[in-house]
Order: structure tokens, then sequence, then C-alpha cells
């Protein structure tokens, strides 16, 4: 055990001996697994954010009338194929949600198409109070519609040249409905191809009372409760359909993935950069210290005890490297997040052993030219200075 | 397909007899030659002993004495450590017995007897002919000279102290056993850890030592509950598997140095402190190797090879007069000897249960649950079946007696066309068992 | 007479055409104060990198205390210097971060286990027991040079060897280092062969050898 202490002791003392330059190899081990440890926190918590948003928002639960059709990937009713469309009752709904119990966030929807100058629109009655609850994600430009008024989604504003203030007139199979448009809408989802007005106004217009083709349900609960509550609300519903939808956020997760991919570049040239840094430093240390490994051999050490003792100067720098590393990287996730998204990272421990990974696979992969050249050093052509 | 299921127990043999020659390195010749002769009289033994009492109890003392060895490992590793740290300790009675010239003769002898026995209860006990066992006996002896070869070319360095040996040829013996479900033993043993930790917090709510009250804080609770997880049976069955090997590497680790005060120069004295600390290290191998092989025993343990007969429930149903009647033959045969699954519905209610025809030429209609468990079922394999829930095994020859683990007997009468069970009391009985366990399981939770 | 330690037989180490040290036969009696004479090129340095197991030769037999270093693998001729062998550099060679002690202890720690009392006394009995904490840097270059003999004799070698020893101190320093040597030689009992280019050092061994061009041209024997 002594060996062992006295190895410790005399790396330290080497490292002692070159201050700046070890300062140098341990700030660069430290700022390369601070940023690997930083970025991976920050991504960890983003995803774990992101999945909670979606799991907070959105509908998790969607009723349909039996014979409609749903497509929930690409998104919505297609009109063209349902001949016959078919309807649920709001007053049925209501009452089978009353009776289930369930605490859920709802939002009616009825689809259906109004004539507009030789056109067919795909509108959309919705109850605005309810979308701005549920749907936060939704961008308006303008302000959210009164009676009377309509908000258009952006493609449909682009493709029809539309836009606030402009007034429509819709014809519908029952009543023609006069609409002024408030706002612009885009969700990045179907919405944007749609019009959308307040549900009463719609069902006169399209003589549908108390009719609607969509409920969105968004139940405050996980797992196994949500198939529970589809399974109870179904048995309540026979003439309709329940169906869970994860409503992934899209645009969200494939942000994320974009964000991810880009961290992981820079994480990527950072450690190579790193790693060519320390590889450069390591071989002009050995290079300055070619007589003292010269006269390490010929008092008789081995080539590889002589490599050991090198070897174990590079794992003394990536542990402190790499501690230091988590220590840094823990607050610029910190920051990031506080400055970024506005909230703060958690503290994940085992971090620690990915920074500290890091940091040894750095210093020992940079230090792998610069053993080989201790390793094969002749003693006596380094003793001499050459 | 026999042989194949005996490669891992010939090579845990090769590796005792390279441990022992290794170990009693000066009386090779003797080793090799006990080595032989013990494996065969173990073969022979555990042969005659499976013929003449045939199913459990034969196993079971197989067992038993695989078990006895663990604890005598237990005994070297405790005497081992308890030596190393306190010099004045030489009134050690096996010490005496250990330095004795006919040790190596005597520990070469049990050990391949235990592992001639164990090999030999692999071998399928009906199947297992005078051809086997000869085959068997003449492998162990080619391996033994295999390895009296093979132990040349070790490294001379490499020495294995007693208790190294003993740990190692304990470890190996357990590898071997493992491989046989009646013969393991890292499972009962987690499974009467988990049991006794069960019966011990009960004992303290019935003594009212764990008040059942208000201030006793939810995490509280969180910490008691953790002690009837299955958690604990698995890292205190750990605790006693590992502990032995890890004291003998511990004593290793303190054995003092030898004392070279009195040698004037000091690099003759630097020399010999390195070598000997060098030689100390190199003792640390074969009980390193020993944990890891213990490791092996307790994963095969855990994770049997062993395929268990386990067919899908087969719906039935029941004839107007309220009868479930089993054909005894058709499309399924009951009086193959093996577990035959059937699921019965009325209303809402199920009930799962098997018909077997156990050694003896008797039917017994069982539950496909016991009164203790959760209902997770059973599985048959050589002899036994076994509980998926707590890895219970239950031999064949006790399957239909109610108590226990063991499955839930329902009343039946055999005639000429079948199995006849009454549909009413299968749907009750499955009702108040289950409900009663899943109630109990609740309510310890 | 004593047994040679060192036996040579056609020793000859060339670096590619150049031929440092031409055939060479030589014996070297246990216990013998062998001085090296010639001017630099001549092949000493060479003949003492070959004799501590630093080098190899090209072509002929050496045999040091018993053992035939061609024989030996590269990690055993490291084994045979570190338990045979002591050198001692005109640069003094000295570890720069760690202090006397710590340096003595670095030669332990490749023979086989550090002791630090040990290397305290060895120090104290080339006197500088007061001079244990100073690093190499600290230290004049007659106590530098007594540190490496504290170094080389810490192992307890049969053999040292001295490379130009005394080539960068004074000659009241030189005078001291000698005295120093001579009286371990007298304690231990170690072969010294000690290569150098001045005649009053080479008057302090038994025997003096001349090398010119790596060619053994005269051999002369000191009267004491």
């Amino acid at each position: 055990m002594q060996r062992r202490r006295w190895l410790l002791q005399l790396v330290l003392r080497a490292l002692a001996h070159r201050k700046g330059r070890t300062a140098l190899l341990l700030t660069v081990l430290a700022m390369a697994s601070s940023l690997a440890t930083a970025l991976g926190i920050v991504s960890y918590s983003m995803e774990k954010r992101v999945a909670e948003e979606v799991r907070k928002y959105g509908a998790n639960l969607i009723v349909i009338p039996e014979s409609a059709r749903l497509d929930v990937g690409s998104g919505g009713l297609n009109f063209g194929v349902v001949s016959e469309p078919a309807y649920l009752q709001q007053r049925q709904v209501e009452d089978a949600l009353t009776k289930s119990g369930l605490k859920a966030e709802r939002s009616y929807h009825l689809r259906g198409v109004l004539h507009w100058k030789d056109a067919d629109l795909m509108v959309e009655g919705v109850n605005f109070a309810d979308i701005r609850r549920l749907f936060p994600w939704w961008q308006l430009k303008g302000t959210w519609p009164m009676a009377g008024e309509t908000v258009v989604g952006s493609d449909l504003a682009t493709r029809l040249k539309l836009k606030a203030g402009d007034t429509l007139e819709l014809v519908g199979k029952a009543q023609t409905v006069k609409l002024r448009i408030s706002g612009i809408v885009s969700s990045g989802g179907e919405e944007d191809g749609l019009l959308f007005l307040a549900l009463p106004e719609l069902q006169q217009a399209l003589g549908l009372d108390g009719q609607l083709t969509l409920v969105r349900l968004m139940v405050t609960a996980g797992g196994d409760s949500l198939k529970k509550s589809a399974f109870a609300l179904q048995s309540l519903l026979p003439t309709a359909k329940v169906n869970e939808v994860r409503q992934t956020a899209r645009t969200s997760e494939g942000l994320l993935a974009k964000v991810k991919l880009l961290m992981f570049m820079v994480t990527a040239v950072v450690l190579v950069s790193a790693g060519s840094s320390v590889a450069g430093t390591m071989s002009t240390t050995v290079l300055e210290r070619g007589k003292e490994i010269g006269l390490m051999k010929a008092m008789g050490g081995t080539r590889w005890e002589v490599m050991l003792i090198f070897c174990g100067e590079a794992v003394v720098l990536g542990v402190l490297g790499g501690v230091a590393g988590y220590l840094f990287g823990t607050v610029i996730s910190q920051f990031i997040t506080k400055t970024v998204f506005s909230s703060s990272a958690e503290l994940i421990p085992w971090f620690a052993g990915i920074s500290l990974g890091v940091s040894l696979f750095l210093a020992l992969l940079g230090s792998v030219g610069p053993m080989i050249a201790v390793f094969k050093l002749d003693p006596v052509r380094s003793l001499r200075g050459e | 397909m026999v042989a194949v299921k005996l490669i891992p127990l010939l090579f845990s043999w090769f590796g005792i007899v390279l441990v022992l020659l290794r170990g009693f390195s000066g009386r090779r010749v003797p080793v090799a030659a006990t080595g032989v002769v013990g494996f065969a009289l173990g073969v022979v033994g555990a042969f005659a002993l499976l013929r003449s009492y045939p199913g459990e109890l034969s196993f079971g003392i197989v067992r038993g004495v695989v078990a006895g060895v663990f604890l005598l490992l237990w005994g070297t590793a405790v005497a081992a450590l308890y030596r190393n740290t306190m010099r004045e300790f030489h009134v050690f009675q096996g010490e005496k017995l250990v330095n004795a010239s006919f040790y190596a003769v005597i520990f070469t002898c049990t050990t391949s007897i235990i592992a001639g026995a164990v090999c030999t209860c692999r071998l399928p006990v009906t199947g297992g002919t005078i051809l086997a066992l000869l085959l068997l006996v003449l492998a162990a002896g080619i391996l033994v000279l295999a390895a009296l070869a093979a132990e040349k070319m070790l490294p001379a360095s490499l020495t294995v102290s007693q208790p190294a040996l003993m740990a190692a040829v304990v470890a190996l013996l357990l590898f071997s056993a493992s491989s046989l479900i009646r013969l393991d033993l890292f499972s009962p043993l987690s499974m009467k850890v988990m049991k006794f930790a069960h019966d011990f917090v009960h004992q303290f709510f019935e003594s009212m030592l764990i008040p059942d009250h208000l201030f006793i804080r939810t995490y509280l609770w969180g910490y008691i509950g953790l002690l009837f997880g299955n958690g604990v049976g698995f890292w205190g069955g750990m605790i006693i598997w590992f502990t032995p090997v890890v004291l003998i590497l511990l004593s290793i680790r303190f054995e003092l140095l030898p004392s070279v005060a009195h040698i004037r120069q000091g690099a003759k004295r630097r020399k010999l402190l390195a070598a000997a600390i060098r030689e100390r290290r190199i003792r640390l191998v074969i009980p390193l190797l020993a944990l890891l092989v213990f490791a092996a025993a307790a994963y095969r343990s855990s994770y049997p090879s062993v395929e268990y007969w386990d067919p899908t429930p087969v719906p039935v149903l029941a004839s107007p007069a309220g009868e479930i009647v089993i054909p005894k033959q058709g499309e399924i045969n009951l009086e193959d000897g093996k577990l035959h699954k059937y699921l019965y519905k009325q209303g809402g209610k199920e009930a799962r249960f098997f018909v077997l025809l156990n050694p003896s030429g008797e039917f017994t209609v069982d539950l496909d649950a016991c009164a203790i468990c959760k209902p997770d079922g059973y599985g048959q394999a050589e002899g036994t079946v076994i509980c998926y829930y707590c890895k219970t095994l239950i031999p064949l020859e006790t399957v239909g007696k109610p108590g226990g683990c063991n499955p839930v007997p329902v009343p039946f009468t055999v005639k000429a066309d079948g199995v006849h069970i009454d549909a009413l009391t299968m749907i009750n009985t499955w009702g108040n068992t289950v409900q009663a366990t899943a109630r109990i399981k609740e309510g310890g939770k | 007479m004593a047994p040679a330690i060192i036996e040579t037989n056609g020793l000859t180490r060339s670096y590619g055409d150049i031929c440092a040290l031409k055939p060479l036969d030589l014996q070297v009696p246990e216990g013998e104060w062998l001085s090296v004479m010639g001017h630099s090129g001549s092949g000493k340095s060479t003949f003492m990198n070959l004799v501590g197991g630093l080098d190899r030769p090209t072509a002929g037999s050496l045999k040091v205390g018993g053992e035939d270093l061609l024989m030996l693998s590269e990690d055993g001729l490291a084994r045979f210097r570190r338990e045979f062998v002591g050198i001692i550099f005109q640069q003094h060679h000295l570890v720069p971060y760690l202090t006397a002690v710590e340096n003595v202890m670095l030669a332990q720690y490749f023979h086989s286990v550090p002791d630090e009392a040990e290397a305290r006394s060895a120090l104290e009995r080339v006197g500088l027991g007061h001079r244990l904490k100073n690093r190499p840097g600290e230290l004049s270059g007659g106590e530098q040079q007594r540190v490496c003999i504290a170094r080389a004799i810490i192992n307890s070698p049969k053999l040292l060897l001295g490379d130009e020893p005394t080539g960068n101190l004074d000659h009241k320093s030189t005078v001291m280092v000698m005295e120093l040597l001579k009286e371990l030689r007298a304690e231990e009992r170690f072969t010294v062969i000690m290569v150098t280019h001045n005649q009053e050092v080479a008057t302090w061994g038994d025997r003096t050898i001349y090398l010119d061009d790596g060619v053994l041209v005269r051999e002369e024997r000191m009267r004491s």
C-alpha cells in the first residue's frame, strides 16, 4: 500500500511542479466535461419538461361518433369520405361526463362545410374560452373573436388572401352568417387550414342544434387511470367511441430532437478539440521530461512501471477535471435553463459519473501517444540530452 | 442432450481438481487418484440413493450436504479472519487436522464424492443407466488427467491458501448444484430470508412494538414496507451468499507481513517486504475468482435455464347439470403425468385449475393458485411443480395435499370417461382462495 | 585474487558504421576500483552503459555478477539495473520536483518499497542530514552529487558506476565526493567503475585503463 501512496505522492508532486501546464490541462478537461455535463443535463431536463407539458396540455381523450372515421395521426375527419356524417349529442356527452364523475377539461367541436364565393370552406365551431385554456400554444395575431366574429387559420388566410378586419359571408345549409375576421391563428397543426367560429353560430348555420362531431377531453391523470377513465366513459356512451390520444406535441418534439442534435454536435466538436489539446500538451510535457524518464529507467524502472507513473498523472488530472467539470457544468446548466427556459434544472447526481467518465476518457485518450513515447524512450540517449 | 447439460458440471469438476492440485501441490498423485475414486464413489452412492428412495428425499440429502459444505465455508472464513487479525490464536482444533498428512486425501475425497453425487443427480432419474454412469466417471477421470497437465502450466507464483482453496471448491460445488433446480441453494436461501423478515415484522406488529397509530408518519410506513418487498430476500440472500468469500479476502488482506526487522541491510529488507506484498496479492486471485463463481451461481439460480412445462389454459364449459367433464383421452392425454391447465368462466367470474396424474398414478385437480401467494400459477419441471410467485418447489407426490404453498385441491370424481368436477364448487373455491390472498397481500402492503 | 564481477569477451558496440567500442576483453575482480580514462568519443561512456545494462552490445559476451546481460529481456535488464547497479551521473539527474529524501525514495520505489527512515539515514550518512527537505535547485553542486551517491547506494548495489561524477565540481567538492566514495566502499564493499578524464580523480582507483577510439590502449595499476 505504501507503494501506491508513494506513487500518488510522486504524481501530485510532478503535477504541482508544472503548475501552469497542470492548470491548463485541468481547465481544458473541466471545460470539456462541464460542457458535456451541462448539455446533457439541459437536454435531459428539457426532455422531461416537454414530456410533462405534453401530458399537461392537450387532450388525452377524444370522443367521436361511432361511425365516423378518425385518423388520429394525420389529424381529423375527412369529409370527402364520410358520406353520411354522424354526430354526437352534446347533451348526451355532458350527461355521461357528469355521471362518470370524471374531472376533465373539455372542449366541444363541430366540423362542417360552409360555402363562400364558389368554394367550400372547412369550418369548425368551438368555444373560444375552452380553446384558450386547452390549447395554449395556439398563436393568434389579432384578438380572440366576439360574437359575429371569426378567426382564420394561417394557411387558409394566405390561400384566400384574408386578413383581420375582412368580412365574410358564409352560406350554410340552414342559414347564412356574416362574420368579421378578428384574427389569424396558427398552431403548426391542421388548425392552420380551418376557419373557426363560435359553436352555437355554426350549429345554427348548419341546422345541427346540439350536435357535435368531436369532444376533446383532458383528464388530469396518467398511465393506467386514463385507460380506466376511457373505459368508464365508453360504457356510458354506447353510440360514441372514446379514444385515447397521445397528443404529442409533434412540433416541440421535433424541435427538441434538432436541439439535441445540435448539442450533440457541439459537444463532439468540443470533445475532439479538447482531446487534441490534451494530447498536444501531454506530448510536450513528455518531451520536456525525457531526462526524467531516462533516469527512472536507468534506476531500474521497467517500461511498464515508468508508464504507470505517467498514466497516474493522466488519471489524477482526469478525476480532478471531472469533479470540477461536474460542479461547473451544473452551474452552467442552471444558468442555461434559467435564462432560456426560465425554470431551474434539477440536480442530477448521476451526471457526476458522466462528467468523470468524459474527463477521464479525454485525459487517457490524449495520453495514448505520449505514453507510447514514454514506453519506447531509450534511457541512454535521453540522459545524454538527445 | 444430457451430455450438454452436464458440460457446466464437468467444467466445474475440472476447476475443482485444478485448484485441489494446486492447493495440495505436494501430493499431486494421491490427490488425483483420490479425486477419481471419490467421484466414482459419489456417482455410485447417489445412484443407489436415487434408486432406493426416488423422489425428494434423496435430492434433499444431497442438497443438505451441499448446504453443510457452505456452512463449513462460513466457519472457515470466520476462523481465517479471526486468525489473521489476532495473532494469539493457536487453540483452533481444525488446525491440527489441516496440518495432518491425510488431510489432503480426506478433503479431496469429500469434495469429489459431493461433485460426483451432484453430477449424478443431473442425469435423468429414470434414464440413468449403468452405461451413462460409466461414461460420466470416465469423463471425470479424463478431466482429472487434463487438470494434472493444465496445473503444470499455471504460473508457479499462483499459490492457494487453505481458506482460498475451500472458497474455490465450495464456489464450484455450489455452481454445479445451481444448475439443478432441486439442489439449488440460493433461491431457497433468499426465500427463507424473505419469510424471516416477514415473520419478524409481523411479530413486532403482534406485540405492538410498532404502534399502529396515526403518529407514525407515512414515510416510516414506507420503510416498514421495504421489509416486505421481494428485495429483502434477494439482498439478504446476497449478503449471506457472498460474505464468506469476502471475509476470506479480507483475512488475506489483513495477513501480517513477515517480520524483517532483524535484517540489517535495508535493500534486502525492502525486497523481502515487496515480495511478501506481491505474494499476498497473488493469493487474492483465487478467492476473487471464487467470488465470480459465486455470482455466477446466484445468477443461474435466479434465472434458471430449466424450461418449465407451462401450457396455456384450455377454456372449458360446464354441462347443463353444472359439471365440468374433462375426458381422459382425446385432444389432451390426461394420463401423461404432465400438468394440464384449464380455464372455466361463469358470468363475470373465472377460475384457473389444473389436472395432473401424480407419480403414484392418482389424479389430482387443483387450483392454479395457492392459499398464500398471489395467483401467479404453477409450472412443472423435473418431478416438481414450482410456484411462479415465491419460487417454492412442490414435489409431484405432494401435489393434491392442501397447505402451505401447495396448489389448493378441488374435489372431483374420476369416472370411466374422464374427470368430473362440480363447476359451482370450482368457482367458489377460486373466489374464496384468491380473494383471501388478495386481501392479505393488500393488508401487508 | 577475488573472482571477476565483470567479464567481457570481444565486447563490441557499433552505431551503424561507427564502431564506438572495438572488441574488448576485460576482467574486473570483485571489489576493485577501476578508473576508465580517455578523451571524449573514446568509448568510455559506451563501455559504462554496456556494463550498467543500459545498452546492449552488438557482439561479444558480457557477464556481470554471473548474469549474461545478452540473455536478459528489456524488463530483465531493468530488474538487473535496480538490484545490481548504482549509477552516478555528471549532470546529477535529480528529479527537480522531489526533495532530497524523495529522490532517494524514488530509487527505493523502483527497487521494492519506499522507506523514508532508511532514505533519511542514507542522506545523513553522506552528510546531508540538514538538507533532507530541500529540492535539488536549492543544493550546491557538491551536495547534489552527494544526494546522487546516497541514491546510488541505497539499494546496496554490487556495482557502482560513475560517469564523470566530479566533472562539474570544483576541486574542494571533488575531494569531498571522492573521500566519501572511498569511505562508503570500505563499508559496503562494492565494485567501482569510474569514467573520468581527470588524471587526479583516476588516481583514487586501484587500476586505470585508457581507452582510445574504442580500443584499450594502456593499463596501469596504482601503488597504494
